[in-house]
């Protein structure tokens, strides 16, 4: 338990510095870029007096450490300011998307887990046969394939051609909405985790202890799954937790294809409208995402295996 | 003695039957109910009316507000709120009767003091141009009043406007989205999120919006008009353009546009044809110079490069034919076109003759130059073909592309010497056009960003924009245009043309040229589904 305790502390702890290192270089990359907010927000004739005016109630004339440190301010408070674009609320606007991206990203992340550890453990079995090569040459195919080709084509195929599934949109959380884009997100990450199951799997079962337990007799699936997979889980965990950055990386370009109102989407909508607020809030998200998903993953440790428990 | 019916009278009676019959045929065919399942690219960023400077915004506004005026298809200004109007004769003092028990969405009559409340609100707002005409309006926009004093409120159903000059265009911009009536107690309520939850006298009411998934209306059944013939409109908003075509084609759109280097074959596909529906509009893509840069600032290096340009090339090879070729720079579906104003031909001989004059020989001494462009496909595409063709008279383009924000920055600022522009026209007026592009008051952000200055073009342009319509007028326009071609300040590449499919059972769509694929702008109460 004190373990536990010291990781999740050890966790908490590093947001702060996480939080500030990557706002602050959000900032400052927006404030290199070229690009101005209230002309974004104008439309292409823009009014001399009126671009004054926004630039005023954007605060935008004030000097960039004061602006950045107004924003630092209003975080402190829970409060990630106004939207330039949509002048809403920044967390209410991210409140809005947040649930569509987590559900893309849980769906793909079950999907990737599933579809590896089976693909890696099916590789494993006979390293060198043709099931393996081909389970390998699958997996790379996954890894390298674009996430924009392979929506499209899942979408032409499954939802035009098949009518099985709906194009695009949330359709209002129906799961049939989910589908295609959840498997289009999981693919870039399920070879990831077919090959590193794979190569744990085929490290474990060269240990000593599994050649005695299969001496024992014990059936080849029991030793898989009681033995082999449970030994080999740790490196598989590493991956899924590193994996889910891949998962926010490729969610902007899933949630285009498949219009699939979330995170990512907005993200991009915004550095193109320079809505600072709203990408600073975005990127704040994702940074947390993935600050908690190592937590889970150093969690996941200590429950796999005990030693880490002491250590 | 029995009355015979003669053979005129037998034919009259016949054709009378016949109206008779056909109208009620007509009136019969238009059927009530279904939902319209409209598609947007992006999200509109807001539903506010003074607050909306893009296309997708008023898409929507459009079919929740009502202006005094509309265009209708022709792009005549028509009765909307306003019943009637006059204009005094010298052309500043405009009169608007309002109809009687307009109500908003909210339940409430519309009154004459609704409209001078929003045009007030809309002044402060995002888009101010559509109101700085009117006596006083400038003080409201710079903060120095509240009320704009040419604005006098006569009774419930009576307003007068008084401009400062006359200005021909006026009745245009009263009937702009900008321009739509609001009630006050709502925006007072909402602040600012009646930019998520408008209340308007349109023919449709606001229902919902699932940001970046959809915007649903319902009807408004007691719209001044009457009861719009749908039930709702959903407006999808699908960013990829493959998606919406997939849509379209998986029958989950009633209408959308033809993705880009679809526009033949759509017309070939057997399933698609008859869905095709292309017509002009009122934009032009053009490539502009900043004339006060070196070597812009040198006409004939203007000039030379003009005169290289094939846009033949462009519409034929990467355009598919679906747009025109542009001649001047005002395009032919506006009003005020005149095919008589002649481009720059297209003449590499005379280009690098020009370039020789100039002392730039094969390009020496402007060779590299720089091409700035916004991002997206056909602007990349549209790139390496000037890059090819300016080839040819030795000068070698280098391509810098930009996102819109970056673009809009470097070509405001004047940083750009040679840069991609295009303009689609606010209203349908040559105005609209040359003022805002090539008056020297409007340098910079407002619209010129040639940096074009000539005391000549400002006069004629401030004598025609004050003029009435008519032949007097349009050979001002005229007499600029040829002007500003000559002096290539600008060189039109073509005009817009709107690419759209729509559903044959999506009946009663105006394909006015101020309306284009996927956001139409047409009034959605006038369609209505044959299914």
């Amino acid at each position: 338990m004190p373990e536990l305790l010291r990781v999740v502390a050890g966790r908490v702890a590093a947001v702060v510095p996480v939080v500030f290192g990557v706002t602050l270089l959000v900032f400052l990359l927006n404030a290199l870029a070229l690009g101005d907010p209230a002309r974004a927000a104008m439309g292409q004739r823009g009014d001399p007096e009126v671009l004054e005016r926004i630039r005023r109630d954007y605060a935008l004339d004030r000097p960039l450490p004061a602006q950045y440190g107004a924003w630092m301010g209003r975080l402190v408070r829970g409060d990630l300011g106004h939207s330039y674009h949509q002048q809403r609320a920044v967390t209410e606007i991210i409140a809005e998307r947040a649930p569509a991206t987590l559900r893309l990203a849980a769906a793909a992340t079950l999907i990737s887990v599933m579809a590896g550890v089976m693909m890696g453990a099916l590789a494993a079995r006979r390293p060198g046969s043709l099931v393996d090569h081909a389970v390998m040459a699958t997996a790379v195919l996954g890894i390298s394939t674009p996430v924009f080709w392979l929506g499209m084509m899942l979408s032409l195929v499954f939802a035009v051609t098949l009518g099985w599934l709906p194009v695009s949109g949330y359709g209002g959380g129906d799961w049939r909405h989910l589908v295609l884009p959840a498997v289009t997100l999981g693919a870039l990450h399920t070879g990831s985790v077919a090959r590193m199951t794979r190569g744990s799997l085929l490290e474990v079962t060269r240990q000593d202890y599994m050649t005695t337990a299969r001496a024992k007799g014990l059936a080849e699936p029991v030793l898989l799954v009681k033995h082999a997979l449970r030994n080999a889980a740790i490196p598989v965990v590493t991956v899924i937790g590193i994996g889910l950055a891949d998962l926010l990386v490729g969610a902007p370009l899933t949630e285009t294809v498949f219009a699939w109102p979330g995170l990512g989407r907005l993200l991009v909508a915004s550095v193109g409208q320079r809505d600072l607020p709203v990408v600073m809030g975005a990127v704040l998200v994702f940074a947390l995402v993935y600050v908690i998903a190592n937590l889970l993953v150093d969690l996941a440790y200590l429950l796999i295996d005990p030693r880490t428990r002491s250590a | 003695m029995r009355p015979r019916i003669g053979p005129l009278a037998t034919a009259v009676l016949g054709l009378l039957v016949v109206a008779l019959v056909a109208g009620g045929a007509a009136q019969e065919a238009r059927k009530s109910g279904g939902t319209l399942r409209a598609v947007f690219v992006s999200d509109p960023p807001t539903l506010d009316p003074a607050e909306a400077t893009d296309l997708t915004s008023a898409a929507v506004i459009r079919q929740v507000f009502d202006a005094l005026l509309e265009l209708d298809e022709r792009l005549r200004p028509a009765s909307a709120l306003a019943a009637s109007w006059t204009v005094s004769p010298d052309q500043r003092l405009y009169t608007f009767k309002l109809r009687s028990g307009v109500r908003f969405h909210n339940g409430r009559v519309m009154r004459a003091p609704d409209v001078k409340y929003s045009f007030e609100r809309a002044a402060r707002g995002k888009r101010p141009w559509v109101f700085d005409k009117i006596v006083g309006a400038r003080d409201v926009i710079a903060g120095r009043a509240t009320e704009i004093a040419g604005i006098h409120v006569v009774d419930d159903l009576t307003l007068e406007i008084r401009l400062d000059r006359p200005f021909a265009p006026f009745l245009y911009l009263l009937a702009y989205d900008a321009a739509s009536v609001v009630p006050r107690e709502e925006t007072d309520k909402r602040g600012a999120s009646f930019a998520s939850h408008p209340v308007g006298t349109g023919a449709f009411r606001f229902a919902s919006w699932r940001r970046d998934d959809q915007v649903v209306l319902e009807r408004f059944p007691e719209h001044f008009r009457g009861p719009a013939a749908l039930d709702r409109v959903v407006f999808r908003v699908i960013p990829a353009e493959i998606t919406r075509f997939n849509e379209y084609r998986a029958g989950q759109l009633d209408l959308t546009d033809i993705p880009t280097g679809h526009c033949q074959s759509a017309q070939r596909d057997p399933q698609l044809r008859g869905d095709v529906a292309i017509w002009p509009t009122l934009g032009t893509a053009a490539v502009r110079f900043n004339v006060e840069r070196a070597p812009f600032n040198d006409v004939r290096v203007r000039r030379a490069i003009a005169h290289a340009i094939d846009p033949s090339i462009i519409v034929d090879r990467l355009l598919e034919r679906c747009v025109t070729a542009a001649r001047g720079i005002l395009p032919p579906a506006l009003p005020g076109y005149t095919p008589e104003v002649k481009r720059l031909a297209f003449d590499r001989d005379l280009a690098r003759r020009l370039l020789a004059e100039a002392g730039h020989a094969g390009g020496k001494g402007v060779s590299p130059l720089a091409y700035h462009f916004n991002t997206t496909d056909t602007n990349q595409r549209i790139a390496e073909l000037l890059q090819a063709q300016l080839k040819e008279i030795g000068i070698a383009l280098e391509l810098r592309r930009l996102d819109w924000a970056a673009h809009l920055k470097l070509v405001d600022q004047g940083s750009a010497g040679f840069f991609r522009q295009a303009w689609i026209a606010d209203y349908p007026d040559p105005e609209n056009f040359l003022t805002v592009l090539f008056h020297s008051r409007n340098v910079g952000a407002p619209g010129n960003t040639s940096r074009y200055r000539n005391p000549r073009v400002d006069r004629l342009l401030d004598e025609a924009d004050v003029m009435a319509a008519g032949a007097g007028r349009d050979s001002r326009y005229h007499e600029v245009e040829q002007m500003i071609i000559d002096d290539a300040a600008w060189v039109s590449l073509y005009h817009y043309a709107s690419r759209a499919l729509v559903k044959p059972y999506v009946k009663g769509l105006e394909r006015s040229a101020q309306s284009s694929a996927p956001e139409f702008l047409a009034p959605l109460r006038k369609v209505w589904l044959d299914r």
